[in-house]
């Protein structure tokens, strides 16, 4: 049995508790035990990734008590996310330092970093497990955390958007667990696999619909689906930057995850059949893009913008879960990374300029794109991106969305995937004609420099695996394709 | 909200709920799948894989400790979220908050004596409550819930505030991640053991050291559990 | 309706947690909504415990001389977890409660929306 797959999910909550004890008042120290934690939790699921390519999933049972007993952690193609989870939280480590010294007082620094570790480790757990209480207990470890770091950063509105936040999250969870408690009292049963082979023999309807569609609502929640979404402006638009690029580019995708990983405890059962439920997250998934397109055109601020944008690119990921075509879960799992990759970018080069300049609307950062000519360039790769446009990391998961739409013969969607992305285009042009073409607002912004290299070294490498995301993605194509093989098969 | 939506929400959750309920099995029906699979071989063959007559300590430690881990880091993750939260944005402290409670509020005598006559029962209790979790009800939480209590009586009738807590904060920090740090050693040993992380040795002549790691689990958690809430007690005071 | 009749404990839950589900949307003090929350999140434990009873039975501590039957350990384990998480969410927002008044010194949500 490999021991990497435990320890990825075990060692950063562990430093993650100790952050405060070791590093107490240090915040050095506290930044480079977390981005050596980091790098650790890289190297090992950059090895699981390796071996699932080549060998396909494998499972783990914890203190050797096989499948029902115990706990099983099973690492798959979908659980490869974990590898972007940790490069992105590698840059958003790196980021923070020079960030936080100026927006988060000294005394909360140790607590910022333990706090991210722990967020870490439990997003990386949430995505190896195959027990649906471990699923649980991971997914409070990261809104915990998130609740948290929303509010970290103090300021008039930020607790009340955390408290948002967490009454959304909370009310999500408990439906979640109660769902786990009616799956538990149906099959007796915890394991995922187990469990959906236990279900196959069900016969009573009800309960298996409830449990079906309630653990759906429950991650759409998570996943901040309009019309679901009213946490999320707020909360990624008002957290601490470093912030914003992990809730917006991982948090919301674990609801997505959430979602991949229940589909199939039904996918046997006889009771009840997938297809009305994909009906009906297709349709929410086509509102969705346009709504949160929509909606991304009348903000002037920028922040708030990318967190509409990032509904839109739910709604987009949700779509293709819907079609659940071949090609367009395809497009669903490439974009679940790839939109991580983007939303990641764009958020830390929108953080780097809100940080250097103290400007966060599109009108006041007018002529930025002279001052910060770097962080502009890649903040437009993030938002060419985001449009869709080949060869970047956008355009290949959209692309196998409207394929897959075609494919199923359902053309409305993908004119909605078009749709969306011409919306996207619209406020790409007009942060293009703010930055570059507009006279400053304000004469200072001529004089604002970029920012320090430990921040502009990350939004840069993140520009250029925008990129790089587009031009390679026949990688993870090939890496997801047995599981959405099974996913596709399994309807 | 408006009142129709309201009406709305709590019907579109009441009605599939009451019907998805009503054709679960019976509760209490010992032919219901929940008692007939996993339930069963935990009470039938607990006492031999685990040694534990608790079968809920069995459980809780050994079968799903993976599970246990996590929610020592949810109750951790909480006090580091509250003191990220709260915690003063200057090193001097809250000169804007709220008048609170101070730490010279004064405690009647009467109260004062009788907990501190009290205080070594309830910390006697505690520690059996910890150390017969694996035998009898109790467990590493209840003890810690126990003795955090005890903590936070203590602070209230010494008049310890935040500015002069019962324990040095820099050991305070360490035994707030006392539970993270038994579960690492237990679980470092049974992989070194056993094959594999949060093992537990089977062989009859270890089952002294199977007893062991598991109270050392159920200290961790209860100190641990105690300092967090002595913890969050203090952050959350306003003083 | 004669499932129902007998799933009465079940049902008895799921009235619960609408009460909480209804404080939750319908009530604007942000402390009543935590306690909804808390009142939801009660349910959800009571509704797992009770899956886990047993006709006649006892706690699964299974000393020598104990007779059965037992309920099942499982439901009981998680939910010590489920309720150490409660604890947790509660006591985060509370704090979140208490850094809202002091800075936009109220608590009803309708009023707080004026204040952003």
């Amino acid at each position: 049995m490999s021991h990497w797959l435990p320890l990825a999910a075990f060692v950063p909550l562990v430093a993650g508790a100790l952050t405060p004890a070791m590093a107490r008042g240090r915040p050095g120290l506290a930044r480079g035990w977390a981005l050596a934690v980091t790098a650790f939790c890289t190297f090992a699921t950059a090895a699981l990734t390796r071996r699932v390519a080549l060998e396909g999933p494998f499972s783990y049972a914890m203190g050797a008590w096989a499948a029902p007993l115990g706990i099983e952690l099973r690492f798959d193609e979908f659980s490869a996310a974990s590898l972007f989870i940790c490069v992105i939280m590698l840059l958003v480590l790196v980021y923070s330092g020079p960030y936080v010294r100026r927006a988060l007082p000294a005394t909360r620094i140790d607590w910022y970093y333990s706090l991210l570790l722990i967020n870490l480790g439990g997003m990386i757990g949430f995505v190896i497990t195959g027990d649906l209480f471990n699923l649980f207990v991971f997914m409070e470890l990261v809104a915990v955390s998130s609740y948290a770091l929303v509010a970290v950063g103090g300021g008039r509105t930020a607790a009340l958007a955390a408290f948002k936040y967490l009454v959304a999250g909370a009310v999500s969870s408990v439906l979640i667990l109660f769902c786990i408690g009616v799956l538990h009292a149906l099959t007796g049963s915890l394991n995922m696999a187990d469990v959906a082979r236990r279900l196959a023999t069900v016969e009573s309807r009800p309960p298996v619909l409830l449990a079906l569609a309630g653990l759906t609502a429950g991650f759409l929640v998570k996943a901040g689906l309009f019309p679901v979404h009213v946490w999320l402006p707020d909360a990624h638009a008002i957290a601490p930057s470093p912030i914003n690029a992990v809730s917006s580019a991982l948090v919301v995708k674990l609801g997505i995850i959430g979602l991949l990983r229940i589909f199939p405890l039904f996918a046997a059962a006889g009771a009840v059949s997938l297809a009305p439920l994909f009906e009906a997250l297709a349709w929410l998934g086509a509102i969705s893009v346009l709504a949160g397109a929509f909606f991304a055109l009348f903000q002037e601020d920028i922040k708030l913008m990318l967190a509409y944008s990032t509904i839109s690119n739910i709604g987009y990921i949700v779509l293709g879960l819907g079609l659940a075509g071949e090609l367009a879960l395809t497009g669903a799992g490439v974009h679940i990374l790839n939109h991580a990759l983007i939303k990641a970018t764009l958020f830390l080069a929108a953080g780097a300029m809100i940080h250097q300049s103290g400007h966060r609307t599109l009108h006041d950062l007018r002529g930025i794109g002279r001052a910060m000519p770097w962080t502009t360039l890649a903040l437009l790769i993030g938002a060419l991106s985001i449009v869709g446009l080949p060869p970047t990391a956008g355009f290949p998961g959209k692309w196998y969305i409207a394929l897959g739409a075609l494919e199923s013969g359902r053309p409305g969607f993908a004119v909605v995937v078009l749709v969306g992305a011409l919306i996207i285009f619209i406020y790409f042009a007009r942060m293009l004609n703010a930055f570059y073409f507009r006279a400053p607002s304000h004469k200072e912004m001529l004089g604002v420099s970029e920012a320090p290299a430990s921040m502009l070294g990350p939004v840069l490498l993140l520009g250029a695996l925008c990129v790089l995301g587009g031009l390679l993605t026949h990688w993870p194509v090939a890496l997801i394709a047995p599981a959405v093989g099974r996913l596709a098969g399994g309807e | 909200m408006k009142k129709p939506l309201v009406a709305v929400t709590l019907a579109a959750a009441a009605v599939p709920m009451l019907i998805g309920v009503a054709a679960l099995p019976r509760p209490g029906d010992p032919t219901a799948p929940a008692h007939t699979h996993v339930a069963a071989h935990y009470i039938e063959a607990g006492a031999r894989e685990t040694g534990a007559d608790n079968r809920v300590t069995a459980v809780l430690l050994n079968y799903r400790a993976f599970d246990t881990f996590g929610e020592v880091l949810v109750i951790f993750a909480a006090l580091a979220a509250v003191i990220a939260v709260r915690s003063p944005a200057t090193p001097g402290g809250r000169a804007d908050d709220m008048p609170g409670p101070g730490p010279g509020l004064p405690i009647s005598p009467v109260v004062a004596f009788i907990i501190r006559l009290t205080a070594p029962f309830i910390a006697l209790f505690g520690a059996f409550v910890i150390f017969r979790g694996h035998v009898s009800p109790g467990g590493g939480f209840q003890g810690g819930v126990i003795l955090g209590a005890l903590l936070v009586l203590l602070s209230l009738v010494l008049g310890r505030g935040a500015e002069r807590p019962l324990l040095a904060v820099p050991l305070a920090r360490w035994l707030q991640a006392a539970a993270p740090l038994a579960f690492t050693g237990v679980g470092l040993l049974g992989l070194a053991l056993t094959g594999a992380l949060l093992g537990y040795p089977a062989e009859p002549e270890r089952h002294a050291l199977r007893e062991l790691m598991m109270i050392t689990l159920d200290v961790g958690i209860g100190i641990g559990g105690a300092m967090i809430i002595l913890g969050l007690f203090l952050e959350m005071r306003g003083d | 309706m004669d499932d129902l009749w007998g799933n009465i404990d079940y049902a008895a839950f799921v009235g619960l947690f609408c009460i909480g589900l209804y404080v939750v949307v319908a009530k604007q003090n942000l402390i009543k909504k935590l306690l909804g929350l808390n009142i939801m999140e009660t349910a959800v434990f009571a509704f797992i415990v009770t899956s886990g009873m047993v006709d006649g039975g006892t706690a699964p501590i299974i000393g020598p001389g104990a007779t059965g039957p037992f309920a099942s350990p499982l439901p009981h384990a998680l939910i010590v977890t489920g309720i150490v998480v409660a604890v947790s969410i509660t006591a985060l927002a509370l704090s979140l409660i208490v850094e809202i008044y002091r800075q936009c010194g109220t608590l009803e949500a309708d009023e707080l929306k004026g204040a952003e």
